[in-house]
């Protein structure tokens, strides 16, 4: 990994940047509860890597993305979209794009990163770009990422219907 | 009425005529075509002593020229029960016409004033146009079949039970009706080792004999415990190496060859069996398998042998009352004939029943497939779901 901690301040302030933010943070009950999903659903999301539970006040919590990504599943499934089947697509969804993860996080690295601490005049200020770099492009991968995949599942599904 | 067998001096077509009932192992063929006889068994666990009772008397009513007496020739009958007792829907047919092999001779049986001759010449059909299958929903969504297992688990690591085997099924339409006979041929070609059958709209290829009899021996083999298959030979002899090891697979296997071996010894002298668990390979998995032997103290007819048997730990759970009304609380579906027995027997009492797994109902152009999953303590609910779906899968393109 690019952000492991060292000694270079940078990596404190970029592993805060990548933390949650000052969200509410849930139990799994309250999860449950708020995203009426079941508890024994909200933890086998657990087990299939859907959402990371975040370690805070001695046990595990989740945030608003957690929240999110929960309801957008039950979206899809009380749509008719089997859970089994959800859970293949997100299995196979996590194949095919963490490699591509792993790849953007070295670009930042290597462009983003490196560039800054070469132009910076001070560690803070290179540490305090760098936290804003991190803030934006998070985001804007997220929205990226999102609307590719809506294009080529539009793309997809107008192949079918016209095939069909 | 009268029951004539004739040896047939060459193979008939087996499914070319879209055969009703059919009943196709390595050992044994029987298709048959046309109803002489009918018994809806009803319900209770003397449903099978009901239908066996109906059948004896029905045969025992008619007039038999049979000079080959083999297994299966003579009036023979077909029949599949439902899991659960309660269940509506346990059928016994005599049809009117069956052509059959048996220890190697190919014959026909024909009731009363049936005319076979349709069905033993060859047929040149072109394939009908068919549609895919298409999913209609399902008994229980799986959101809640997942929160019943976890129930399942959960109430297993209480102590309640040590396994229960959860099912469940899909719904499927087409828009132009399943093709049975495409249905049995495939079957046919891709589990040669298997029991493909048809009766009365059930449908499928089951690995699992639950009980033979030639009216003076019984056998049994008991399945459970599965690892996938590869296309590697050495990753394939591995994967079947780690299931041999493997103690949860191991015990799930002893629990259900302990069902069949309870059984099974209170009615043999002389009952042997396989001293450790074998592999069984099919074509798309490996199971481990356990076969049972033994010479019956008295001749009962493999009918009311499934009877006594069923229902496995294989396909029920273990405690088996305790595990069936889990399974009738939990499971949100009525299984019908699903994990129940179906096979054969003659007049004699002679026979063979699978355990219908792998199958599906097939109505038109609707079916409906079932599988299911052996829940442990140490069984999670998404692995569960997961496999269910991979066997729903692999049915539903067996139906393409």
């Amino acid at each position: 990994m690019n952000f492991e901690p060292t000694d270079d301040p940078t990596d404190a302030i970029l592993l805060d940047a990548l933390e949650p933010g000052d969200d509410e943070l849930l139990t799994l009950d309250e999860l449950a509860e708020t995203s009426n999903i079941s508890p024994v659903v909200i933890s086998m999301l657990v087990r299939e890597g859907w959402i990371v539970p975040h370690e805070a006040d001695g046990g595990e919590r989740f945030n608003r993305a957690d929240l999110g990504a929960v309801s957008a599943g039950l979206r899809l499934v009380e749509a008719g979209l089997p859970m089994a089947e959800l859970l293949d697509l997100a299995r196979r969804m996590d194949d095919a794009m963490d490699p591509v993860a792993a790849v953007a996080v070295d670009v930042f690295a290597r462009f983003v990163r490196d560039s800054v601490e070469a132009s910076a005049a001070t560690t803070s200020e290179a540490a305090a770009t760098l936290q804003r770099a991190v803030d934006e492009m998070l985001p804007a991968t997220a929205a990226l990422v999102g609307e590719h995949f809506r294009r080529l599942v539009v793309k997809h599904a107008t192949a079918r219907l016209i095939e069909e | 009425m009268k029951i004539t067998t004739r040896r047939l001096t060459s193979p008939p077509p087996l499914v070319d005529h879209d055969p009703p009932l059919a009943w196709i192992s390595e050992d044994q063929v029987l298709i048959g075509f046309g109803e002489a006889l009918r018994v809806s068994a009803g319900f209770g666990t003397d449903r099978f002593e009901r239908a066996e009772d109906q059948f004896a008397s029905w045969a025992g009513r008619c007039d038999v020229d049979d000079p080959i007496e083999g297994p299966g020739t003579g009036p023979v009958a077909f029949a599949s029960f439902t899991f659960d007792s309660r269940s509506p829907g346990s059928v016994l047919i005599v049809p009117e016409v069956t052509v059959g092999r048996t220890d190697g001779t190919w014959f026909v049986t024909t009731i009363g004033d049936a005319d076979p001759s349709a069905y033993l010449a060859p047929v040149d059909r072109s394939e009908p146009a068919s549609d895919r299958p298409r999913f209609a929903g399902a008994s229980i969504p799986d959101v809640a079949w997942v929160e019943a297992v976890a129930e399942v688990i959960d109430r297993i690591k209480a102590g309640e039970a040590l396994k229960v085997v959860m099912a469940r099924d899909f719904a499927l339409w087409s828009r132009t009706r399943f093709d049975t006979r495409r249905l049995l041929s495939r079957l046919m070609e891709r589990f040669p080792r298997c029991f493909t059958f048809a009766v009365d709209g059930l449908i499928g290829a089951s690995p699992e004999l639950l009980v033979r009899t030639d009216g003076a021996r019984v056998e049994s083999v008991a399945l459970a415990g599965t690892a996938a298959r590869s296309d590697d030979p050495a990753a394939d002899e591995l994967l079947g190496a780690e299931l041999l090891r493997s103690t949860k697979d191991r015990f799930e296997h002893r629990l259900a060859a302990s069902s069949v071996e309870r059984v099974l010894a209170s009615l043999t002298t002389s009952l042997t069996r396989d001293p450790e668990p074998t592999l069984r390979k099919l074509d798309n998995v490996q199971h481990l398998a356990t076969s049972f032997a033994g010479a019956l103290d008295t001749p009962i007819s493999a009918l009311r042998l499934a009877g006594l048997l069923h229902p496995t730990a294989a396909v029920g759970g273990d405690p088996t009352e305790v595990a069936i009304e889990m399974i009738r609380e939990l499971e949100g579906m009525d299984r019908g004939r699903y994990a129940g027995p179906v096979g054969w027997m003659d007049a004699a009492g002679r026979g063979e029943f699978a355990i219908a797994i792998r199958c599906a109902e097939i109505s038109g152009a609707r079916a409906r497939l079932f599988t299911g999953a052996g829940i442990m303590a140490d069984s999670l609910p998404e692995n569960e779901l997961e496999e269910t779906r991979l066997k729903l899968g692999a049915m539903m393109s067996a139906l393409e």
